[in-house]
């Protein structure tokens, strides 16, 4: 078991080099003089140039100056946005839990109406049921969830007034973030002050439905369609007959001795739906104005805000490689032809 | 299947012999799947009012009728029968530049497509070729292009690279990229184990040739299914990249662009809003659907897989 972590450790590393090296060509292609767009000035005393240069380490030799960067790495200096001179990484601290939240309530909505509805379709299989769950989930599948989000918007916020249009919580409220989840932070808010904080649990609630239903629509096609495939080939297993013969019931054969072993492969799709979550957050997030960093990379983008673009997406990107690791990991744990496969 | 029915007056011998064309046989698999050719039809249709917009299309895309604008659909109350899906905010008949996108989107989907294609094949069997050094240097580089989230990567690059068509069109193929190449690298060593490689190899073969000529066409069946599946999500990619205002740039009628500066008038004209997503949920739906078919024609080992 060791052994096999590190050899995907091994495989890990020259990843993060390689996501390393793009993150800093990246801000190299900038067509124009990266002084004058750091500065946004166009005309600069050659002087002052010179020392914006030499301060920036611009003049150094390429290949230095990517030891540097791989230094500043080190050292946990993601360097300071332009626009607010707030370090990188503070930024991303304060709005990552945002996002964080907004991820784990779309998995945990794509995961069980996915199940769910991957299960019934696999067990009906031919069915009307199932011929619909599975248009359903090549139409998720095809939406474009920035158009989903402004629908879902128009039927629910204006048309019906059900649910806020965007934000994470009333401005009426003024809740002191203290771990960042507003779920949680409101609960406790709550719980201390009944009287003045009353309902904000609930309205946090409502401002994070919409956002999970459109962020989670692709993810649940996915599992849906693969929970339904990978369930009807294991429902052919003949350790699944033998448990039919031997008279177990129809809910314990599905649920204990075909959705265990089916389970697998599914949950490698789930792992491996974390970057489409991350590259559809910038859509959600703009559409909801959600304040977490798929809004910030993209407001980052349009204020040419270069060093929270490259080190933001050096962040993302780092996020998606572990998350992959650990799904391989538990995949290893899992099943022992893979831990033990060259 | 049925791909053999031989009159009773054939004999044995005759129906050994008879197979049906490729052709025939692709279209008996392909038709087998109706949401294929329902899709099919869709994209044809798509297809040609792209091709014919400038004379399909009642009005210029760009033409404002300043004393029409927000007009609803021709079925609404308040609408016209001369705007038929009704204008947007600025007066300019919807149906028109819908037909007009169509041509930008499909530019964008089969453009990309191809400058993912080609040079992805290529490196793709560069890669299963010389699996030591050049295939693995290539697919850690590809490896690190997985890693960063589709959306954000091509989201990077227009903004590297300024918004624009070309641009939107450089860094949707640079996205799709790296499947292609694992995709090819994969089939293409699996058949490089089989007899028939080893004989051309023998026989005197030259590089080029054993890939182009020997193996290549041997790993085409995944390949366009593929195309087809990057082919939808270049849309949508496209789409999502002129939303969020990186992509074509306003006037032109892109379907993306459309829908980000209808986002303000949500409350008031649902159909400035609802009609161009719905033509691009419809067209990748449609595409995906013809991919679902293509995959059960060409490639029967897959079939049935989600």
């Amino acid at each position: 078991m060791f052994a096999f972590i590190l050899r995907r450790l091994g495989l890990l590393l020259p990843t993060f080099f390689g996501i390393t090296l793009i993150t800093f060509g990246l801000i190299r292609l900038i067509p124009g003089d990266p002084v004058e767009v750091m500065v946004g000035e166009r005309t600069l005393d050659p002087q002052m140039h010179a020392d914006a240069m030499h301060r920036l380490g611009l003049d150094k030799p390429l290949y230095l100056q990517y030891v540097d960067y791989l230094g500043n790495l080190a050292s946990g200096n993601l360097g300071e946005s332009l626009v607010t001179k707030e370090s990188v990484w503070k930024e991303f601290a304060t709005l990552f839990p945002a996002t964080l939240e907004l991820a784990r309530m779309v998995m945990l909505f794509a995961a069980v109406f996915g199940l769910l509805a991957g299960v019934i379709a696999a067990i009906k299989r031919g069915s009307i049921f199932d011929h619909g769950v599975m248009g359903l989930a090549l139409t998720g599948f095809s939406m474009p969830i920035f158009w989903w989000g402004l629908i879902l918007i128009m039927f629910f916020s204006v048309k019906l007034g059900w649910t806020p249009v965007s934000g994470r919580l009333d401005l009426a409220f003024d809740i002191a973030p203290r771990t960042g989840f507003m779920l949680i932070d409101t609960w406790l808010a709550e719980a201390a002050d009944p009287e003045i904080n009353a309902g904000a649990f609930k309205d946090a609630l409502m401002h994070l439905i919409l956002p999970a239903i459109v962020l989670g629509t692709i993810p649940l096609a996915v599992i849906a369609r693969m929970t339904r495939s990978s369930m009807l080939e294991v429902l052919r297993e003949d350790y699944v007959r033998t448990a039919r013969a031997k008279g177990l019931s129809p809910a314990r054969v599905i649920f204990i001795h075909t959705l265990r072993n089916a389970l697998i492969p599914v949950l490698t799709v789930m792992g491996l739906q974390v970057g489409t979550l991350m590259g559809g957050a910038v859509l959600t997030e703009t559409i909801f104005s959600w304040p977490g960093i798929g809004k910030w990379l993209i407001d980052a983008i349009s204020r040419r805000d270069y060093p929270v673009v490259q080190n933001g997406i050096l962040m993302v990107a780092t996020l998606v490689i572990l998350v992959n690791f650990t799904v391989d990991i538990l995949y290893g744990i899992a099943n022992p032809r893979i831990r033990h496969a060259k | 299947m049925a791909n053999v029915q031989a009159s009773p007056a054939t004999s044995a011998a005759e129906v050994a012999l008879s197979y049906p064309s490729p052709l025939k046989e692709f279209w008996q698999g392909f038709s087998h799947n109706k949401g294929a050719v329902a899709g099919l039809i869709f994209m044809l249709a798509i297809a040609v009012s792209a091709l014919l917009a400038p004379w399909l299309a009642p009005y210029s895309p760009i033409e404002q009728y300043r004393d029409a604008i927000l007009t609803p659909p021709a079925w609404m109350e308040g609408g016209s029968s001369q705007f038929l899906f009704g204008t947007d905010e600025l007066g300019r008949d919807l149906l028109s530049r819908l037909i007009h996108g169509a041509r930008l989107s499909l530019l964008i989907g089969l453009t990309s497509v191809v400058m993912a294609l080609v040079p992805g094949v290529i490196l793709g069997l560069i890669a299963a070729f010389f699996p030591k050094v050049l295939g693995s240097l290539i697919m850690r580089l590809m490896d690190v292009m997985m890693a960063l989230p589709a959306l954000l990567l091509a989201v990077a690059i227009v903004a590297i690279l300024g918004p624009g068509l070309v641009n939107t069109m450089i860094a949707i193929a640079i996205v799709a990229l790296p499947a292609y190449v694992r995709l090819t690298r994969a089939s293409a060593m699996t058949e490089l184990n089989r007899d028939y490689v080893t004989a051309s190899r023998v026989a005197g073969a030259g590089l080029i040739r054993l890939m182009f000529v020997c193996v290549l066409p041997n790993c085409m069946a995944p390949l366009i299914v593929h195309a087809t599946m990057s082919f939808s999500s270049a849309i949508l990619e496209a789409a999502a990249l002129g939303f969020l205002g990186l992509g074509v740039q306003p006037p032109t009628p892109e379907w993306g662009t459309m829908l980000a500066s209808a986002r303000d008038y949500i409350e008031r004209a649902w159909w400035v809003v609802s009609l161009p997503g719905l033509t691009i949920l419809l067209s990748v739906l449609a595409i995906n659907l013809m991919g679902d078919g293509l995959r059960d024609a060409l490639d029967p080992k897959l079939k049935r897989a989600a």
